[in-house]
């Protein structure tokens, strides 16, 4: 099965200067966990997920310790994200996009999801622009 | 591709009773209506208009405002029709909309609309850089459907502007003085909505005659083309080419659901144009969409064979002075 027959036509996407703030706000509203940046073409030049905005408000040696038991509360993360709240997301997104094409098998996504750990994979046309998003269960609910 | 927008969405809620109650006097138990069926489905004339379009293969991109609980379902439905989604996400709740069709008298269903959030200087900010976005890629646009609050008059004028500085032809699918401000960008077609007012401007609506005034004026200040209901089976095409009067030979009775046939019928004509057909064949075929949608009891008919087969029972004339 191709991409095209099961990728969920969301375009719901931020641009490359929305203020974090803004993001945080948008993931909450729209129930996405993650969303593709956008330039002035409407192409996915990144992408932001709750991780990723986590992680900028953790400080940078939580990466070592690998748990958060060590943080005697939440209050500098609240603080952390009030410092950097009106900064663009561009700052703190993923660039290294892992995109589909509309014409890829449904195993070619598959595969990118599994290796590269991700939930939620854009697609793009054959400019780069956004035309939908495929998430692991809209995959396992073809199956 | 054709983007349409919807300021203003909504959930539409249908339900079908049986009887209404005879009194609606206050009662110690209050009134209970039970009823026999309901349909719920993503609304708002954009929307209904791009569903029309998914349906028939063409491609589309609705934009608009969501929020809430309700905004969810409205964009889930919309993805589950194969339609493109791409809105701004607000907060507050989006409107749900509920039609009563009593049986036997399905051709005056009593609706309840609530009012819908409030979009914010902000909201709109970041709706315009995505409408330039999806301009880009887009054939028409269809500005459609009342305003949500916080959205000044002329809203649909500034997005009629910026698509025809882009190129893009403009349907505008509304009424009120959102409709009026659009005129100077010349939109290639309007469909005033007439429901609340039956007046076009301050030129009434009422009749053949006023409809051809109505339209010619909308003509003359920089409208292409003018498509006025004049009762439920007839509508009139003013261009400055002419008038041209189409009728559907249909009986009343045979209709079941009227909501969402005008959006059906402006969704049959872009069809018919995005096809290939002539302006006057591409409207006979939104007429008989939208017939063909008024005899189902689901808000379109989206069965290709049927609406080919009421094109039969439009005709369309040469008419007005």
């Amino acid at each position: 099965m191709k991409v095209r027959d099961f990728l969920r036509r969301d375009l719901t996407s931020v641009d490359r200067d929305t203020p974090l703030g803004q993001v945080i706000r948008l993931l909450e509203q729209s129930g996405h966990a993650s969303l593709p940046v956008v330039d002035e073409e409407g192409r996915v030049i990144g992408v932001v997920s709750e991780r990723d905005i986590i992680r900028a408000l953790l400080p940078g040696y939580m990466d070592l310790l690998r748990s958060a038991s060590f943080l005697p509360s939440l209050n500098q993360m609240a603080k952390k994200l009030r410092e950097i709240a009106h900064l663009p997301v561009e700052r703190f997104m993923t660039r290294e996009v892992v995109a589909c094409k509309p014409e890829d098998t449904d195993l070619h996504v598959a595969d990118l999801m599994l290796r590269k750990g991700l939930k939620q994979i854009p697609v793009v046309d054959a400019a780069g622009r956004l035309v939908g998003v495929v998430r692991r269960i809209d995959l396992l609910s073809h199956l | 591709m054709i983007l349409t927008v919807t300021p203003n969405p909504a959930l539409d809620k249908f339900y079908w009773l049986a009887t209404l109650p005879e009194t609606l006097a206050p009662t110690e138990e209050g009134i209970l209506i039970r009823a026999e069926k309901s349909l719920t489905s993503a609304g708002g004339k954009g929307i209904n208009v791009s569903v029309f379009l998914a349906a028939h293969g063409v491609e589309t991109v609705a934009m608009g405002f969501l929020a809430g609980h309700s905004g969810q379902i409205i964009l889930r439905d919309l993805l589950a029709r194969g339609v493109s989604a791409n809105f701004v996400w607000i907060e507050g709740e989006n409107r749900t909309n509920v039609a009563l069709i009593v049986r036997g008298r399905e051709y005056h269903p009593i609706h309840i609309t609530e009012e819908g959030p409030w979009v914010t200087p902000e909201a709109v900010e970041i709706f315009l850089r995505k409408y330039e976005r999806m301009l880009r890629r887009a054939s028409f646009v269809v500005l459609a459907g009342h305003l949500a609050p916080g959205l000044g008059p002329d809203f649909y004028g500034e997005l009629a502007r910026r698509a025809r500085a882009q190129g893009v032809k403009v349907v505008v699918h509304t009424g009120g003085e959102a409709l009026l401000r659009t005129f100077p960008e010349r939109p290639f077609l309007v469909k005033p909505d007439v429901r609340e007012a039956l007046r076009l401007g301050v030129l009434p609506v009422r009749t053949k005659e006023e409809i051809l005034v109505a339209g010619k004026r909308a003509i003359q200040e920089g409208v292409e083309l003018c498509l006025i209901s004049h009762h439920l089976t007839g509508d009139v095409l003013i261009s400055a080419d002419g008038v041209w009067e189409f009728e559907a030979r249909v009986p009343l009775s045979t209709f079941r659901n009227f909501v969402g046939a005008d959006d059906a019928l402006v969704g049959g004509i872009l069809v018919g144009l995005a096809q290939g057909k002539d302006l006057l064949e591409s409207v006979r075929y939104g007429m008989a969409a939208a017939v063909a949608s008024a005899e189902v009891e689901e808000k379109f008919c989206l069965d290709k064979d049927r609406i080919l087969a009421e094109m039969e029972r439009v005709e369309v004339r040469r008419g007005g002075p």
